[in-house]
C-alpha cells in the first residue's frame, strides 16, 4: 500500500525538474560501477509500475508457460533467438566484427532451414555458438557514452544510449519491422516477454527476497552486465574504477 | 554519485531482472560444484577447484541432512573467505564514517544475511557443474578464475572468483556472475540506502530483512 501511494506520490513539479537535471547532468564519462541516475525518482515510480505489471499479469502468464514441456519451451527460445539473428549480424559487421558476423549468418541459414524455421538449434551443436549484438552494443563501441539510467515502461531497465540502440534496432534493422503487418512483431514481442520472465524466475524471486534496495539492485546489474556484453567477455579489460574497490582497504 | 530520494519504492520489480545472480551468487557458486575438465595448475585456481569439489562433496552426501549440510557450507564460507574485509568493501565510503560499534553490526548483518540466502538456495541444487576456463592475476595480490557454470536444461553462467593472497592464504573476496559483481551491487544497494536514512538506518533496514518482516 505504501508503495502504491509512492507511485502516484510524483508531483509533476518534481518531474519536470528531474527532467531538467536530466539533460544537465547527462554524464560523458563510461562508467561500469556508478552509473548517472539524475531521473531517480521518475525511474522509481516507473519501477513501481513494472511491478505492478509483474505481479499482476506477466509473473502469472510467465508461471503457467513454465508449465509447457520443456521441450516446446526451448522450440520457443529457439525461434526467438533466430528472429534476433538478423539484427546481430548487422551490429556484428558495425563493430567490425567479421567473424562474429559470420558466425550470425551461418547460424541463421542453418536453423532457418535445417532447422526448421529456427525451431531446432542446429547450427550450436554444428559449432557456430551463439551471441547476441545490438545497436546499443555498437554506439558503446563507437564510444558513445551511456548517459543516464532510465527505467523503461514495460520494458525495464536501460540507459540513454540502449534506449536510442533499440530504437534504431527495431525501427530499422529488424526484418519484421519492415513486414506489411505488425501482428508478428506484436507476437514476437509477447513471446519475448514471456520467455525472458520465465528465465529469469529464479534471479527475480532472489532479489524480491534478499535485496535491501532492489531498483538500486537491478540498476546496478544492469549497468554492469551491459558493460560486460559490451566488451563480449574478453579479459584484460577491466575496469579500473572497479579494481579500486579492492584497493580502498589500503587508504 | 545518484540523486537521493525519500520516495525510493522497495519491493518494486522490473521485468529484466539480472541482478539476482548477485544476490545468490554465493549460493549458486558454492552449489556450482561438479568435476573440473581443465587442470588448474595456479595457486588460485586450486584453491577455486577445491572449494568446488568440497561444496559438491557437501551436496551429494546422502547422509547429511538439512542442517548439517548447511552447518558444513557456513564452516566452509568462514574458511574460504575474508567476510570481514568484504562486508567492508561492501560498506565502502561509509566504512570511514562508521563507529566502531556500527562497523562490527554491520559485518554481523551482513554475515547473517549472506547465510539466510544460503541456507534458501540449499535445496536448489539442481545437478550444475563447473569448469575453470581461465586464471588472470590482477595484482601481487588479486587473481581472478573464470569458470563457466553448466545447468542441465539451461545456458551456461559465466563466473569470476576474485581470489586474494592474504597472510600466507587465499581468500574469496568477490564473485561475479555474468560480469555482475556481487560486491560492487551490494555497494549500491547499501549506498542507496545509506545516502538515505544514514549508517543507523541501514543497520535496522538489514535487521528487517534478516527477521523477514520487511
Amino acid at each position: 500500500m505504501r508503495a502504491r501511494r509512492r507511485i502516484f506520490g510524483v508531483t509533476p513539479v518534481r518531474l519536470a525538474s528531474s527532467l531538467v537535471a536530466a539533460t544537465v547532468f547527462a554524464a560523458p564519462a563510461a562508467r561500469a560501477v556508478e552509473v548517472s541516475d539524475p531521473l531517480e525518482p521518475v525511474n522509481r515510480v516507473i519501477y513501481g509500475l513494472n511491478e505492478l505489471v509483474d505481479v499482476m499479469l506477466l509473473g502469472p502468464v510467465a508461471e503457467a508457460y513454465g508449465e509447457l514441456p520443456s521441450p516446446v519451451r526451448t522450440g520457443v527460445r529457439n525461434v526467438l533467438d533466430n528472429l534476433r539473428a538478423p539484427v546481430t549480424f548487422v551490429n556484428d559487421l558495425l563493430q567490425g566484427e567479421t567473424d562474429r558476423a559470420g558466425t550470425t549468418f551461418a547460424r541463421f541459414f542453418i536453423n532457418s532451414t535445417l532447422g526448421l524455421f529456427g525451431l531446432f538449434d542446429l547450427a550450436s551443436e554444428l559449432g557456430h555458438p551463439q551471441h547476441h549484438e545490438d545497436f546499443g552494443q555498437t554506439l558503446a563501441v563507437w564510444g558513445v557514452a551511456e548517459g543516464p539510467f532510465l527505467m523503461l515502461p514495460l520494458l525495464g531497465p536501460s540507459t540513454l544510449r540502449d534506449t536510442a540502440g533499440l530504437a534504431v534496432d527495431m525501427l530499422a534493422f529488424d526484418p519484421l519491422a519492415h513486414a506489411s503487418s505488425i501482428e508478428p512483431s506484436i507476437a514476437r514481442g509477447v513471446g519475448e516477454a514471456v520467455d525472458t520472465r520465465h528465465r529469469l524466475d529464479p534471479v527475480i524471486r532472489d532479489v524480491r527476497r534478499n535485496s535491501l534496495d532492489p531498483y538500486a539492485t537491478v540498476r546496478s546489474a544492469y549497468v554492469q552486465r551491459r558493460a560486460g556484453e559490451i566488451r563480449n567477455s574478453r579479459p584484460g579489460t577491466a575496469d579500473p574504477r572497479y579494481e579500486s574497490i579492492f584497493r580502498e582497504e589500503e587508504e | 554519485m545518484t540523486a537521493r530520494t525519500e520516495r525510493a519504492g522497495r519491493g518494486a520489480l522490473a521485468r529484466r531482472r539480472l541482478a539476482g545472480f548477485v544476490v545468490a551468487t554465493l549460493a549458486v557458486g558454492l552449489a556450482g560444484g561438479g568435476p573440473a575438465r581443465a587442470e588448474p595448475s595456479a595457486p588460485a585456481a586450486r584453491f577455486v577447484d577445491g572449494l568446488g569439489q568440497t561444496v559438491l562433496a557437501v551436496l551429494r552426501d546422502g547422509r547429511l541432512d538439512r542442517a548439517a549440510r548447511l552447518e558444513r557450507l557456513s564452516q566452509l564460507l568462514e574458511e574460504a573467505s575474508d567476510l570481514t574485509l568484504v562486508a567492508r568493501l561492501v560498506l565502502g565510503r561509509y566504512w570511514r564514517e562508521a563507529s566502531e560499534a556500527q562497523r562490527r553490526d554491520f559485518v554481523a548483518l551482513f554475515r547473517a544475511l549472506i547465510l539466510k540466502t544460503i541456507a534458501e538456495r540449499l535445496d536448489q541444487y539442481g545437478g550444475e557443474t563447473y569448469e575453470i576456463v581461465g586464471v588472470q592475476p590482477v595484482d601481487e595480490r588479486d587473481t581472478i578464475v573464470s569458470t563457466r557454470i553448466a545447468r542441465p536444461g539451461g545456458t551456461p553462467i559465466a563466473v569470476d572468483w576474485r581470489v586474494r593472497a592474504e597472510g600466507g592464504r587465499l581468500l574469496l573476496i568477490d564473485i561475479v556472475a555474468e560480469g555482475v559483481s556481487m560486491v560492487v551491487t551490494q555497494r549500491s544497494e547499501v549506498a542507496e540506502i545509506a545516502g538515505r536514512s544514514g549508517i543507523d538506518g541501514l543497520l535496522r533496514e538489514m535487521r528487517r530483512r534478516l527477521d523477514g518482516t520487511a
